[in-house]
């Protein structure tokens, strides 16, 4: 009784045979849900990274405009497009309200991306694939990917980054 | 369910303690999402310096 | 100080009652600037009409997140703490003094907020990510708003410590204020997360502080942020057994499931704050599994059973009274005429297929992947907080209306009426948004057709589909929570006074004959739970399949 305290010998009452019937099966399923996010880290080829560094936006930047003069093939609309090897260091940043730089990349193999803003908190939404993380100041974050799809992708902002948040969309170009 | 003599159950007393479960909330939440997030920001390493070097060179 | 309700027979602290009334007023004001703020929104989202500026869209936002998901929800939870702690217990506000203090601090609070979002000073959504700054009379806002709302917590706490006391209830509470203690609990440590991220917000804002971490800022912000839905959610189910009782009378057929399934959410349902940062550069994927399972689904488990033991309550007293036929007699013949009875159902079927069901999946380490972010996350908590609390607390006002303020009902055919309008609304709006996120459209987005941006991107043309119907139910939906404002404003301001029980509208269920069979007590509750679990498995692994369709990333 809800609105009343519970009647006499309330601790004692038999659990339902129905009830019992559904908890049994609602706590095997929670206990799955658990060991799978354990176990898709082990078999699963899709998971957040373990890797982060500590950096500055002003090292990060640093860092970013060496990655970019040393595999700089050339420009598409103001922003520099960048060819690394596969295997390699990928720096990309995030500032208000770009992408920096248009990484071309090959199919099937990895690279090791770092990702930092120069300023807000950033979101890496790569379209059409629909693959999201957060970019933050001060935090590189490292995620390997292997494009496992060729064209063209966009990385849209989707952290709320000032009144220009709408305009901030990076290319990633990934050949076959 | 009988009349026998019969002293309140352990598990009743903690579900009646309402500052108990007050204390055990917040303390689960504190050791486990606060205390244990905060110091792994705290101990992130900073970025190797293998790397900044075949970037940056000397600089 | 006290009058005795010729109604319900339960004695009444007169000065508790004064604070529940204006609490209650607060929080229908603040509905009102969240609801006419989400009218705005959804047009200009639905680009085909694209209403607001760029500065007035985020402003809005900043705005329809404090009042419709803070103020709203707070002040009602002030409510429903005062209620169950005084009138329910037959006991007395522990101190009346405080609890205007409280209300005052609330009030100022709310307006330094308002007002400096609306004069275009904080346009820093809800969650002012830092190093995204505000005016720091915002922060200052919401610094008073959350002491004024800890306060009425502890008053809470200290009008159970003297009913106990005074012996005014037996050992053990009744089950809607065991819930609400639940609810208050995770209150207590929301608030107190609050108060040490924007305290030092604030300062930082004054320039006292040099700079504040933005991940130590985030994790500790969405102990505030998340664990603030988790007060709701919990409110909403002591909410859904209270209206078991009052509708039909019906009680949880296994009080001792009930309450341990409460102190489940005591236990694990606040670690889950980690939901908001799963596909973040840090803490490591050890912290993001432990805490985002609300240590290992515990509080998952706890929502399965209430999801079990409320529709349970309800079968059992209607079998009772002879609706036997079938599996599902009982429900064809309850109280559908009862506006909070439907409102508590919609309720319990909304937040379950829609916001349970996608609140697992996004709530998974790896699945987050491919939801952080985007309009799937505002499609799951509309299932949650809006088509599950707010219908919920809606519903409760329906008998809030003539035992606390002794009003009748006005429109009453209208308030029939109410809970399927604003519950249809809320599940289409909450449905496309959730789809509209998984073809990658991104929440808090000003114009995804990124004019002004170096590059484009096209979104898959099906969208355009979905945004009519997102259009479409979140006009209903407004146009649902705008019958219900008008509704309890008219009653409560412009009603007919109830002089006694021949006045009362809804009636308040006599409890059902003992019960005589055996066997399967709520086999339709089982049923319906199982197909429940059904929709979610299928659910699961289409997201989990879709995932594996993704680039490799580790």
């Amino acid at each position: 009784m809800a609105l009343l305290p519970p009647e006499e010998g309330w601790y004692y009452k038999k659990v339902a045979r129905d009830e019992k019937m559904w908890i049994a099966i609602a706590l095997v399923v929670c206990l799955t849900l658990f060991f799978w996010m354990v176990v898709w880290h082990v078999y699963g080829r899709q998971n957040p990274s373990f890797t982060t560094y500590r950096t500055t936006p002003q090292e990060f930047n640093a860092l970013t405009q060496a990655f970019i003069e040393k595999y700089k093939t050339g420009e598409m609309n103001g922003i520099p497009v960048v060819e690394p090897p596969p295997n390699s260091d990928v720096f990309l940043l995030g500032k208000m309200w770009r992408w920096e730089p248009v990484l071309v990349l090959k199919k099937g193999q990895e690279y090791r991306f770092h990702i930092s803003s120069l300023d807000l908190l950033h979101g890496f939404s790569l379209q059409p694939v629909n693959m999201n993380f957060m970019v933050y100041p001060g935090y590189d974050y490292v995620l390997t990917f292997r494009p496992t799809s060729a064209g063209e992708f966009a990385i849209v902002c989707n952290e709320f980054c000032g009144v220009g948040h709408h305009t901030m969309i990076g290319k990633i170009i990934v050949k076959e | 369910m009988e009349e026998k003599e019969r002293k309140t159950p352990f598990l009743q007393l903690v579900l009646d303690d309402f500052m108990f479960l007050l204390f055990l909330g917040v303390t689960i939440y504190a050791v486990s999402y606060l205390i244990w997030g905060l110091i792994e920001l705290a101990w992130l390493s900073p970025i190797p310096a293998e790397l900044k070097q075949s970037l940056l060179g000397g600089k | 100080m006290f009058r005795t309700c010729d109604i319900t027979g339960l004695k009444v602290d007169t000065r508790a009652e004064r604070l529940i009334q204006l609490n209650a007023v607060m929080a229908v004001v603040s509905l009102l600037i969240g609801v006419i703020a989400a009218l705005l929104l959804v047009l200009t989202r639905w680009q085909v009409v694209h209403l607001l500026p760029v500065d007035w869209y985020y402003r809005v936002l900043t705005l329809h997140g404090l009042n419709a998901l803070i103020f709203w929800i707070v002040f009602f939870e002030i409510v429903g703490l005062y209620f169950g702690s005084t009138v329910v217990l037959n006991s007395r506000m522990s101190s009346p003094k405080f609890g205007w203090l409280a209300l005052i601090l609330m009030v100022l609070g709310f307006l330094l907020v308002n007002a400096t979002i609306l004069t275009g000073n904080a346009d820093v959504l809800m969650t002012s990510y830092a190093p995204l700054q505000a005016h720091p009379l915002y922060y200052l806002g919401v610094i008073l708003f959350a002491v004024g709302a800890l306060i009425g917590v502890f008053l809470f706490f200290a009008n159970l410590l003297i009913a106990r006391k005074e012996r005014t209830y037996g050992d053990s509470l009744p089950l809607f204020t065991f819930g609400l203690v639940a609810a208050a609990i995770i209150a207590t440590l929301t608030l107190a997360s609050g108060a040490i991220i924007y305290i030092p917000t604030l300062l930082w804002s004054l320039g006292i502080i040099k700079s504040i971490d933005a991940g130590v800022y985030k994790l500790v912000w969405w102990g505030l942020g998340h664990s603030s839905q988790q007060i709701n959610v919990t409110a909403m189910i002591a909410v859904w057994y209270l209206g078991a009782f009052l509708t039909v009378g019906g009680t949880s057929i296994n009080e001792k499931v009930s309450r341990l399934a409460f102190v489940f959410y005591v236990i694990g349902i606040n670690v889950a704050s980690a939901h908001h940062l799963l596909v973040d550069p840090g803490p490591s994927p050890a912290w993001k599994v432990f805490n985002t399972s609300y240590i290992m689904y515990i509080a998952v488990l706890a929502s399965m059973i209430h999801a079990f033991a409320v529709p349970s309550a309800v079968e059992s007293a209607q079998r009772r009274r002879g609706f036997t036929k079938g599996l599902f007699d009982w429900l064809k013949n309850a109280p559908w005429g009862n506006p909070a009875f439907s409102a508590v159902f919609l309720s319990i079927i909304i937040f379950g297929f829609i916001g349970g069901v996608t609140g697992v999946v996004n709530g998974m380490e790896q699945t987050n992947i491919i939801v952080h972010n985007t309009l799937s996350i505002p499609g799951h908590f509309k299932g949650t907080v809006v088509g599950g609390t707010t219908l919920a607390f809606m519903g409760a006002t329906y008998y809030l209306i003539p035992l606390i303020f002794r009003k009748k009902i006005a429109f009453f055919s209208l308030a029939k009426l109410q809970p399927w309008v604003f519950g249809l609304g809320i599940a289409v709006l909450a449905v496309s948004m959730y789809i509209l996120g998984a073809f990658g459209v991104p929440r808090r987005h000003y114009d995804i057709t990124f004019s002004g941006g170096p590059f484009t991107y096209t979104f898959n043309p099906a969208t355009d589909f979905f945004w009519v119907l997102f259009a479409l139910g979140g006009i209903t939906a407004v146009v649902g929570a705008l019958m219900w404002i008008l509704i309890v404003v008219y009653s409560v301001f412009l009603g007919e006074p109830v002089r006694g029980p021949q006045d009362m509208q809804l009636q308040i269920a006599p409890p059902p004959p003992p019960k005589e069979n055996h066997g399967f007590e709520a086999p339709g509750t089982l049923t319906l739970t199982l197909l429940f679990m059904g929709v979610f498995l299928v659910f699961l692994l289409l997201n989990w399949g879709w995932l594996a369709a993704m680039w490799e990333v580790r």
